[in-house]
């Protein structure tokens, strides 16, 4: 009998995906790794004017295994979440995955942050989840279910000095992510996340080679910092036929970051 | 490619509390996946009957009955291993439970109640861990996971040497996690919820009763979160805990199916 039938478990092979914010580096690392997975893919954008760097993606993803969609959008905007998850479903037989990849960091004194500021932050990094869940799940409570994960951060569970507001909008989040758990666990809508910990990619303050970052190298568990793609395992398990039982959880991927004192 | 990290050819995996229940799902499941196991409980019968499961996946079952509150057989558990298999790449600490205490009165809670509670539970996972460290350090690879419970992150009444015991399980795994990330050991804690095992806990549970998705969980179902966990594609994940409970640590500030207004309100009962 064949030994490895790790497929059958993780197998994606049939499922439709969204990925909102494929243009972030997380974003085209959850759907490259659902593309391997056999998942078809729409790939959206949080920001507008990323159709370039959504053709990148989506030479990857194709490469990754399947053919995926484009749609350049503005995550902020409820009416392109809106016509992006009713197309989704159409386009690919119905929307059984909702990838949250919005992100936007805020690093910089508290002082610094006016009402504006606030307004953005929490817009770009809670409000567009928030609009991005209703709208997938209006799609899904239609067909009867699905499966919703939120990418979001191990800054959702502490507190770092120059992050305020996107420490308590990541934390949003992570306890929106619970709240809709519950309240979509009888209508077959399950819903977790996955908390990246400090990231190896253009946004990350901590790959810029000061004293921020050399600090921080020596302070991981593992002297590096984290690659979007190692989020893929976790992100895969969560939205996997496998993991029917687990909702309102959230996977770190940190490396054992927040273990520590 | 994310599906061939979830593999676990050549893989060698020691489940402890492998004679029934989520220990043997996990067994089989991991050697579906392509691991090598060795199967450790009391009970030899329970032990052959799991055997016999792994090994109708073609892979091999090693038996060693073990009592893991003796920290000798733990040692001799691991030797055993790395004698027949020549390495140790997983470590699942399943075996526990055997609660005396539980329901009982604070002050009727005996000494040695109280103690062979913490050595089931805790003590036996402390053992394994350093059973199979150097073998681990050595190969610069490993895999350990340890089965806790809501009762590690929540109390209960009346239940303290459980709940005291996956508390500790669950510090056990961070600190494991932070000592051994240097030489690519990652620990990580499953967390099961309402799993019932016994007829009384079937028929409280009944329709999914108090757990918020409905239903209660199977024991197979730990199988692919211990694979994911054994695998490559966790191993950047590390001193974490993944329940597997649907839904029901993520409430517990209101009873299940119980929210503000009607409207919104679930149906506890089917």
């Amino acid at each position: 009998m064949a030994s490895s039938n790790a497929s059958n478990d993780f197998s994606l092979q049939g499922k439709s995906a969204l990925v909102v914010g494929a243009e972030h580096s997380v974003g085209r690392a959850a759907a490259v790794t659902l593309a391997e997975a056999g998942a078809r893919v729409v790939l959206a954008s949080q920001e507008p004017g990323t159709d370039k760097r959504l053709k990148e993606v989506a030479k990857l993803v194709n490469a990754a295994g399947t053919k995926p969609l484009i749609r350049v959008q503005d995550a902020a905007m409820r009416a392109d979440l809106s016509a992006t998850a009713d197309l989704a479903a159409k386009e690919l037989g119905g929307l059984h995955i909702l990838v949250n990849a919005l992100d936007t960091p805020a690093y910089g004194p508290a002082e610094t942050n006016d009402d504006t500021a606030f307004d953005k932050i929490m817009e770009n990094n809670l409000k567009t989840v928030w609009m991005s869940c209703q709208e997938g799940a209006r799609v899904m409570l239609r067909q009867g279910g699905g499966v919703i994960v939120n990418i979001t951060s191990v800054l959702a569970e502490r507190g770092v000095a120059n992050a305020a507001l996107y420490c308590a909008a990541k934390a949003a989040v992570l306890n929106l992510t619970r709240a809709l758990a519950l309240e979509w666990a009888r209508k077959g809508i399950r819903v977790n996340a996955v908390e990246a910990g400090w990231l190896d990619d253009e946004s990350s303050p901590a790959n810029k080679g000061d004293e921020f970052s050399k600090t921080m190298l020596k302070y991981l568990p593992y002297h590096r910092l984290v690659k979007p793609e190692e989020l893929g395992g976790a992100l895969l398990y969560l939205v996997s036929p496998a993991a029917g039982f687990v909702t309102g959880e959230s996977i770190a991927v940190d490396g054992g970051l927040r273990a520590r004192v | 490619m994310i599906l061939d990290s979830l593999k676990l050819d050549g893989k060698v995996a020691i489940i402890t509390g492998a004679g029934r229940g989520l220990g043997r799902a996990m067994a089989v499941k991991l050697a579906e996946t392509g691991a090598d196991i060795v199967a450790a409980a009391r009970t030899q019968s329970q032990l052959d009957e799991t055997a016999e499961a792994v090994r109708k996946t073609g892979r091999k079952c090693l038996i060693v009955p073990t009592d893991v509150t003796v920290s000798a057989q733990v040692n001799a558990l691991a030797a055993a291993t790395v004698k027949q298999f020549g390495r140790i790449d997983i470590l699942v600490n399943n075996a526990g439970g055997g609660d005396d205490t539980l329901g009982k009165q604070l002050p009727e809670i005996t000494d040695d109640e109280w103690r062979r509670g913490i050595d089931t539970n805790l003590s036996s996972q402390f053992y394994g861990c350093r059973a199979v460290i150097a073998q681990m350090v050595k190969q610069n690879r490993g895999k350990i996971i340890n089965i806790a419970s809501g009762y590690g992150l929540r109390g209960g009444k009346h239940n303290f040497m459980y709940a005291c015991a996956k508390g500790g399980t669950i510090q056990l795994t961070r600190s494991m996690a932070l000592t051994y990330a240097q030489f690519n050991i990652q620990t990580n804690c499953i967390v099961p919820g309402i799993f019932p095992h016994n007829e009384a806990m079937m028929q409280f549970f009944k329709g999914g009763k108090f757990v918020p998705i409905g239903r209660v969980g199977q024991d197979s179902e730990l199988g692919p979160l211990a694979v994911f966990l054994a695998s490559d594609a966790s191993n950047h994940i590390n001193g974490e805990l993944i329940a597997i409970d649907g839904g029901g640590l993520a409430g517990g500030i209101a009873p299940t199916g119980v929210s503000p207004e009607n409207t919104n309100q679930m149906a506890v009962e089917k």
